[in-house]
């Protein structure tokens, strides 16, 4: 019944493999050969760095936003006139 | 001399929801697909066996498989933006709550229930289906980058969560994981939204076009098979073209998830670091194969041919596996197989959406993943019980690579030119009429 066993863990993603898990830390211990608290933090920072970069991607971007008209504003501005003509019609 | 004034263009909004949500699947996957390393360390301090531990992840694949269709009626009704928020809050406060465990009871309400459902909310059906909102011409692009980051998030959170817990203690470890949940809310916050329409742009970030011209009718392109509730869709056979073929995916994926290491080490005979380092190098390869089929089918079209093509290579790879006896044809299959991993999730997911639409798309992706679900633990559980019978793991791989074959005809067949809302051309002379 050992399958079923490691089916059910297995099924919590692929990574969770015990021999993978395995392989895994003895490459990592390989290639930092620190103690595990700097891989921690390592791995932490990577971690962190990805909505730290969306944030600064999109706020780096602040000034192409305001200066470039939005999609739909031809759209609206195309509506907007024809109220105001229909309204000046109906007047 | 006329002087032209380029402005650079913006990136579309809809890229910031794609790396949102690429983030909320990295760490929620990741979080998960760590409850295995956590495994030795609670059962030895409380003396279960780890059978006993083993019922809590059963519950949890369990839950989340069967609550996914009912969340995906959710993303549908409420909307993606509450739900994922919801799920990635109760998902991380769950995770940290983990920490208290005291009795089996507690890990398998906590884990089993309410962190496998609170998943639910921020799953990969649920994200896609946010996706085929924001996005249509890059459809499957945007939805084979959210499958590549659950790959690079298991890869990356998993052995994140082994040096968290040598460091500290596993009640850490549970916090640590929780917090770093808790860190995607602020990020889905803010670039979560629900459609590309509510913020005054157009899916992809295309320009309007003058209104009296034939163009918006073009984006206002319905198929044929576009549906308002899922029941509508399960009346016509794409449906279940590709929920036959995406069970066949999850039997064939599930399986080796399962038994190729120990396939690798019994039956070709080679050590377990070097069937760990074969699956490994797998692993890393269908990032490059989910993103790889995202980007092709959205250039060169022919979403239903790159799903077939995928089956097909998958097929090709277990041929490969159970023919050359030795640990070159363990590498081969690695290669082939690695391509051909992930890819079936964009494909099917942006397919989905092309041929119904993204009124139901939420439930109808999360009936389809049942399928896949369902297909999984079945051919896992058949794997075990004949390598029980037969001593051998040749028998299971045989039957389910022989289901690969049908799999790449069922989604050959489907007639992607007819139903497909990319396919669908715009009636001009309604437009010159209005």
């Amino acid at each position: 019944m050992a399958w079923l066993f490691s089916f059910i863990l297995a099924h919590q993603g692929d990574a969770a493999d015990p021999e993978l898990l395995h392989w895994i830390k003895e490459r990592l211990d390989q290639i930092f050969g620190t103690g595990p608290w700097a891989v921690v933090a390592l791995m932490g920072l990577v971690i962190i760095s990805i909505p730290a970069f969306v944030v600064i991607v999109y706020l780096l971007q602040a000034k192409r936003r305001s200066a470039a008209p939005q999609p739909n504003q031809g759209t609206q501005k195309y509506e907007k006139d024809s109220m105001e003509e229909f309204h000046h019609r109906v007047r | 001399m006329q002087k032209t004034e380029k402005t650079k263009k913006p990136i579309y909004f809809g890229w910031y929801v794609c790396a949102a949500t690429v983030f909320i699947g990295f760490v929620s996957i990741g979080a998960r697909n760590s409850f295995g390393v956590f495994v030795i360390p609670m059962s030895e301090e409380f003396g279960w066996s780890r059978f006993t531990v083993s019922i809590a992840a059963a519950l949890g694949v369990f839950t989340n498989g069967l609550i996914q269709p009912f969340m995906g009626q959710l993303f549908d009704r409420t909307g993606g933006r509450k739900l994922i928020l919801a799920g990635l809050f109760a998902l991380g406060v769950s995770t940290i709550l983990l920490a208290l465990t005291f009795h089996i009871l507690f890990l398998i309400f906590m884990f089993g229930f309410v962190a496998s459902m609170a998943q639910g909310g921020p799953a990969l059906s649920n994200t896609a289906a946010l996706m085929a909102r924001w996005f249509k011409r890059k459809r499957a692009t945007a939805i084979s980058i959210n499958a590549a980051a659950l790959s690079l998030g298991g890869l990356i959170m998993v052995p994140f969560s082994m040096y968290l817990l040598q460091a500290t203690s596993w009640r850490i470890a549970w916090v640590g994981l929780g917090i770093i949940v808790l860190t995607s809310l602020p990020l889905a916050y803010f670039f979560i939204r629900e459609r590309p329409e509510d913020m005054g742009l157009n899916p992809d970030g295309d320009p309007t076009p003058p209104s009296n011209g034939p163009a918006p009718r073009a984006r206002e392109l319905k198929g044929p098979l576009e549906v308002e509730t899922w029941r509508e869709s399960f009346k016509s056979a794409p449906i279940w073209q590709m929920a036959g073929s995406y069970f066949v995916c999850g039997t064939t994926t599930f399986v080796l998830s399962v038994h190729f290491i120990p396939f690798a080490i019994e039956d070709r005979g080679i050590s377990g670091a070097t069937a760990a380092t074969i699956f490994g190098y797998m692993m890393g390869l269908n990032i490059i194969g989910a993103l790889g089929a995202g980007l092709l089918s959205d250039k060169l079209r022919g979403t239903k041919n790159w799903l077939a093509l995928v089956y097909l290579m998958r097929g090709f790879a277990y041929v490969c596996l159970l023919t050359i006896d030795s640990v070159a044809g363990l590498w081969i299959f690695a290669t082939i197989a690695g391509f051909s991993w992930v890819a079936t999730l964009p494909l099917t997911s942006s397919l989905t959406a092309d041929v119904y639409g993204i009124r139901a798309l939420g439930t109808i992706s999360g009936i389809t993943f049942m399928f896949h679900q369902f297909g999984g633990f079945g051919s896992v559980l058949l794997a075990g019980l004949l390598f029980d019978i037969t001593g051998s793991y040749v028998l299971p791989f045989s039957i389910v690579a022989v289901l690969l074959f049908p799999a790449a005809i069922s989604a050959y067949s489907i007639n992607e030119r007819k139903y497909s809302v990319r396919y669908q051309t715009p009636v001009t002379t309604a437009a010159a009429g209005d």
